[in-house]
């Protein structure tokens, strides 16, 4: 029973929803494409402004592999990616599940660690500088990882507190009952049923080392330990700059977190929601 | 993040069970997480406070001890107090607007339009590229030569010359804006989407019977119930945005001058390119003071909403 009026009015409604979404679609996309495009502009053309290339070339995708070593310094990204993920959630998931199930540490643990998180890393910058110079980190790959995993453990803390929190005590309680100890519980019961979670919490700790950049360009000035953000700060900060091959660059070092979104969507959503802001 | 209610909801149910095991096995399940602060958090914090009282360079930490010379010196310096105005004035609107913009993105797919799902998945990509490639991105489209912006606005015949929008004031300050809106934004996005999701249907089914408005049921209903996350998440965004230091350096370096140099980037640039590691320390300790007379009353207000929610 509605009336025309209120149709065409409604009718409108939808229209300037479709009209903002395409807004948003056209802002989100507008760098990424552009990155895209400017890959495969001649120099003379990246400097035109022009949106899309008129005659397109794979130059800057041949030229920029062997200008610098990209492909070592996605080596150096990945690898530092993938262990301090993992080296984040195997110190924060025994520590989590203590704290949310067995109330170790009262309020003030909890609460303290993710203050921890408030701070700007640059508080860290200076004193991990000198500590990792003072034990032979600085220009590691291993340093790296070290720093990067510590730095994560408020993160995966706020993000595995919400998996643990949704599996029933029950478990835990009829594991307790068969006599089965801390340890046993957390890693044989627990651990393989948030199976989902854990990997979650690894992939947003792995991604947020891959993408750091004040640390790892502070701790490694070597080319053999650089990683692909701080290589291409370097690269932008040099005199003769050319467009394509910057471009070319960056999308070598965006393409594998986005093949995580493509395939990971889901757990990284779950695990950007699980946590719980409210 | 940092937040009471987090804390809370952590430590809410009491394990009903009589937790057996020994005490110190217990401890041994906190003891990495605990260690692993104490190296990343404790002994930093220490430490940069004892090299703050210090004269100190990067290559000889611990020369001397003249106690408040370096925050005697700061006091002094003009370019610093306009550095931590500059960074609040920065990391405060940035984040509200990254609020106001991503929830109402949040809206607009929950109205379940064709292709929402699509748009979903894509804002998930500027949250997970790494910073200094979002910096390179907008620099392509902000350069004065070959931009894309100065481009266009040449050839519509809108602007005679081209724009320096990374090297001029306010145009540099805005750069650093919109790149980081860009980016942020889908989070807010992505967390506030959850939340609508979660809100119990009944509610606004029952509001609509009645007849209320679309308008009205996001104003009275959907937004008075959402507030607490809402401050939620403006509050983890702020906390973030404070420690805006990629894209500054990828996009400005700080410049033109000093107009976009925030304060992480100044204890970097103090400490490390100018190796005074002893005025970089006390550089930090009064940003640290500041990032916490913001974030404090903001978990205040925060605490204060949930307990009106109920």
């Amino acid at each position: 029973m509605i009336g025309t009026a209120e149709r065409t009015k409604r009718q409108k409604g939808w229209l300037a929803a479709y009209c903002a979404a395409a807004l948003v679609v056209a802002f989100f996309l507008l760098p990424i494409v552009f990155l895209v495009s400017v890959s495969f502009k001649s120099p003379d053309e990246a400097l035109s402004g022009h949106f899309l290339p008129s005659r397109p070339t794979l130059d800057n995708w041949r030229n920029t592999f062997q200008i610098i070593p990209l492909g070592q310094y996605l080596f150096n990204s990945l690898t530092v990616a993938v262990f301090s993920g993992l080296l984040t959630v195997a110190l924060a998931f025994p520590a989590t599940y203590a704290m949310v199930r067995l109330k170790i540490g009262g309020r003030f643990l909890p609460a303290f660690t993710l203050a921890t998180y408030v701070a700007p890393p640059v508080v860290a910058l200076i004193p991990l500088f000198l500590l990792l110079r003072r034990v032979g980190l600085l220009n590691t790959l291993t340093g790296l990882v070290v720093v990067n995993g510590l730095g994560n453990l408020p993160v995966a803390f706020w993000l595995l507190s919400g998996f643990i929190r949704r599996l029933p005590i029950e478990i835990d309680e009829a594991a307790w009952l068969d006599g089965a100890g801390h340890m046993t519980v957390v890693w044989r019961i627990i651990a393989p049923m948030m199976a989902p979670g854990l990997a979650a919490t690894a992939l947003i700790c792995g991604i947020l080392a891959f993408d750091e950049f004040l640390l790892a360009s502070s701790f490694s000035n070597d080319p053999s330990t650089r990683t692909l953000p701080v290589a291409i700060a370097l690269f932008q900060g040099e005199r003769l700059v050319n467009f394509g091959q910057m471009a070319v660059a960056s999308i070598t070092g965006i393409i594998p977190v986005y093949l995580i979104a493509l395939f990971a969507q889901r757990w990284l959503v779950g695990g950007l929601t699980v946590g719980g802001v409210k | 993040m940092a937040d009471n209610a987090v804390v809370d909801d952590v430590i809410r149910d009491p394990p009903r069970a009589l937790i057996s095991g020994s005490r110190p096995v217990i401890w041994l399940l906190v003891a990495p997480l605990v260690i692993g602060l104490a190296i990343f958090a404790v002994y930093p914090f220490i430490d940069i406070l004892a090299l703050s009282f210090s004269k100190s360079s990067l290559g000889r930490p611990f020369q001397k001890w003249p106690l408040l010379t370096n925050y005697l010196s700061l006091a002094r310096d003009e370019t610093f107090r306009a550095t931590l105005i500059r960074t609040a004035l920065f990391a405060i609107p940035v984040p509200l607007i990254e609020t106001a913009l991503g929830f109402a993105i949040a809206l607009l797919l929950h109205m379940h339009l064709r292709g929402a799902g699509w748009i979903r998945g894509l804002v998930l990509l500027p949250l997970m590229t790494p910073p200094m490639m979002v910096a390179t991105a907008w620099k392509l489209i902000l350069a004065p030569s070959g931009g894309l912006l100065d481009g266009v606005l040449l050839r519509s015949g809108a602007i005679g010359q081209p724009i320096s929008f990374l090297g001029t004031m306010p145009w540099a300050f805005l750069s650093v804006a919109i790149a980081d809106i860009w980016q942020w934004t889908p989070f807010v996005a992505i967390l506030s989407y959850a939340a609508l999701q979660g809100m119990p249907e009944d509610i606004v089914e029952a509001a609509r019977v009645d007849g209320a408005s679309p308008s009205r049921i996001l104003w009275h209903i959907t937004l008075p119930m959402l507030a607490p996350t809402l401050l939620a998440i403006l509050l983890l965004r702020v906390v973030i945005a404070f420690k805006l230091f990629d894209l500054v350096y990828g996009l400005t370096f700080g410049g033109p001058g000093f107009d976009t140099t925030v304060a992480a980037f100044q204890v970097w640039r103090t400490a490390l390119t100018q190796f005074d590691i002893g005025l970089g320390a006390a550089q930090t300790i009064v940003f640290a003071i500041l990032v916490s007379v913001v974030i404090l009353p903001l978990t205040w207000l925060h605490r204060f909403s949930e307990a009106r929610a109920g």
